[in-house]
């Protein structure tokens, strides 16, 4: 069995024991709720337990080959002449010696990095508005124009204008219905993925598991 | 519904979409048996895009954006990390790799595993780029398109409205764009501001419909068939409700009448 197979058999191995441990596991209804069916349960819950708390101690360590990845990739970019990897790399360290000398003071996130997500955040609304003006450009049939017409009329419902009541039982009804609707729909969709990637995952076929 | 039965139909559920797998499989690599994919228009621009990366020696951009392994859209990470292989596997005839974006640090080490498997010219390490969640991510890689100049940008991951920024960045710049997310905000915006959309499930059958294996084909074909089957039970459930409601219609014409809609349903799917 060459590297590829092993690897496939441990993500195997791994993803069934804890597919059937989370399936099966923690209750004992499952096993006819008699005497030893509690202990049973408990026992086969107890190895997807270990399994996710491994995942949550490493996720928690992705954060350090992250700062690592940053790093080194904006020092190389900054070997090749690029101003904003260098005054990224200058905010780093700053931010690091600001924090270290000031004994943990925030006040550089509050004063630089709040104001600026908070500009960023106003903007979008302008690209979203922006967006949806230029849906009719791209998408100039039925569908563009339903997905204006639907947007302009929720927008228009929201606003707290009597003049608009009658667009207000619209948009709560669009919101409702059609909206919610196509929303489940796409989660359906979503979701029937998910098994399906899953499973490709759980029986060793996905390339990640296959080197 | 209790949790004992939720438990046992969501066992039956994996179990028989395994068998579906395992089935649509064995059709697939019969001689002939061979089943062509729906197209996808956003898809068939990938290869034009890859050729232009290629001949202009600019590189593709790829987003995950805030899709994780460990999470629960672990399987999401994995189908976009599939779809991104088989893109990358088609520029590597360039000399420059795509660049791989991501907002989670612990999509790092998988990105730089595709790239390594796909691109064979260089460890390509310093094509995977981290930025934190969001808006920082996102205003990152709208500032670095003016710099980077990427041919095509293909953006497949878990966005949420911030994807505005870098689809308007794209569209500022003159850079075509993909764009699918498994939010659902995420989604309305990419629809309206991407070139090209993928919706809802079309993610997973994406790196079927690029790559010429086999496997991705079945299992685009296991997803049509649960759809299918999740399409006809819906409209079922509508009919006996309606005749419940009038006394026109009677269960025995629902059945009727929903006999005819899977015959045509089935006639278009063939004719299509």
């Amino acid at each position: 069995m060459g590297r590829a197979g092993i690897s496939a058999f441990v993500a195997f191995a791994v993803g069934l024991t804890t597919l059937l441990s989370l399936l099966l596991g923690d209750n004992p209804a499952l096993f006819g709720g008699g005497p030893g069916s509690e202990e049973l349960a408990r026992r086969l819950a107890l190895p997807g337990d270990v399994l996710l708390r491994l995942v949550v101690i490493v996720l928690a360590l992705s954060i350090v080959i992250g700062i690592t990845n940053l790093l080194y990739v904006h020092v190389g970019r900054v070997a090749r002449g690029k101003l904003y990897s260098a005054v990224l790399l200058a905010s780093f360290a700053f931010t690091i010696y600001w924090y270290v000398s000031r004994r943990g003071d925030s006040s550089l996130l509050e004063a630089v990095q709040v104001p600026i997500e908070s500009t960023l955040a106003s903007l979008l609304f302008f690209s979203l508005i922006y967006g949806g003006a230029r849906v009719m450009r791209r998408r100039a049939d039925i569908w563009g124009l339903l997905f204006v017409a639907v947007v302009i009329v929720v927008l228009l419902g929201s606003l707290p204008l009597a003049e608009l009541a009658p667009l207000k039982a619209w948009s709560d009804w669009l919101m409702a219905v059609p909206v919610s609707a196509g929303a489940r729909a796409l989660l359906l969709g979503i979701a029937l993925g998910t098994v399906v990637a899953g499973v490709r995952a759980l029986l060793g076929q996905d390339r990640s598991y296959r080197g | 519904m209790d949790e004992t039965t939720l438990q046992v139909y969501s066992v039956l559920f994996v179990m028989a979409t395994v068998v579906l797998v395992y089935t649509a499989r064995f059709f697939q690599k019969r001689p002939g048996g061979r089943r062509a994919q729906r197209r996808l228009d956003g898809l068939e621009r990938i290869a034009g895009w890859t050729t232009q990366s290629i001949e202009s020696n600019r590189p593709l951009h790829l987003a995950i954006g805030g899709s994780a392994i460990g999470a629960d859209k672990t399987p999401a990470a994995l189908a976009e990390a599939e779809l991104f292989h088989q893109i990358i596997k088609r520029a590597d005839a360039g000399d420059i790799a795509p660049i791989l974006s991501t907002s989670t640090p612990v999509m790092i080490p998988l990105g730089q595993g595709t790239l390594r498997r796909a691109w064979h010219k260089g460890d390509g390490a310093s094509r995977v780029i981290w930025y934190p969640q969001n808006l920082s991510y996102a205003s990152a890689i709208a500032a670095s398109m003016a710099g980077d100049k990427p041919a095509a940008h293909i953006m497949a991951g878990g966005f949420g409205v911030e994807l505005a920024l870098m689809l308007d960045g794209a569209d500022r710049q003159g850079q075509p764009s993909l764009a699918v997310s498994d939010r659902l905000d995420g989604q309305a915006v990419a629809y309206a501001l991407a070139d090209h959309v993928l919706i809802g499930e079309e993610l997973f059958v994406a790196s079927g419909a690029v790559s010429e294996e086999g496997s991705g084909h079945s299992d685009a074909a296991v997803l049509d068939v649960w759809r299918g089957l999740i399409i006809l039970g819906a409209t079922l459930l509508l009919l006996l409700e309606f005749s419940k409601q009038l006394p026109l219609l009677t269960w025995q014409l629902a059945a009727a009448g929903a006999a005819v809609l899977i015959v045509l349903g089935a006639v278009m799917y063939r004719r299509r």
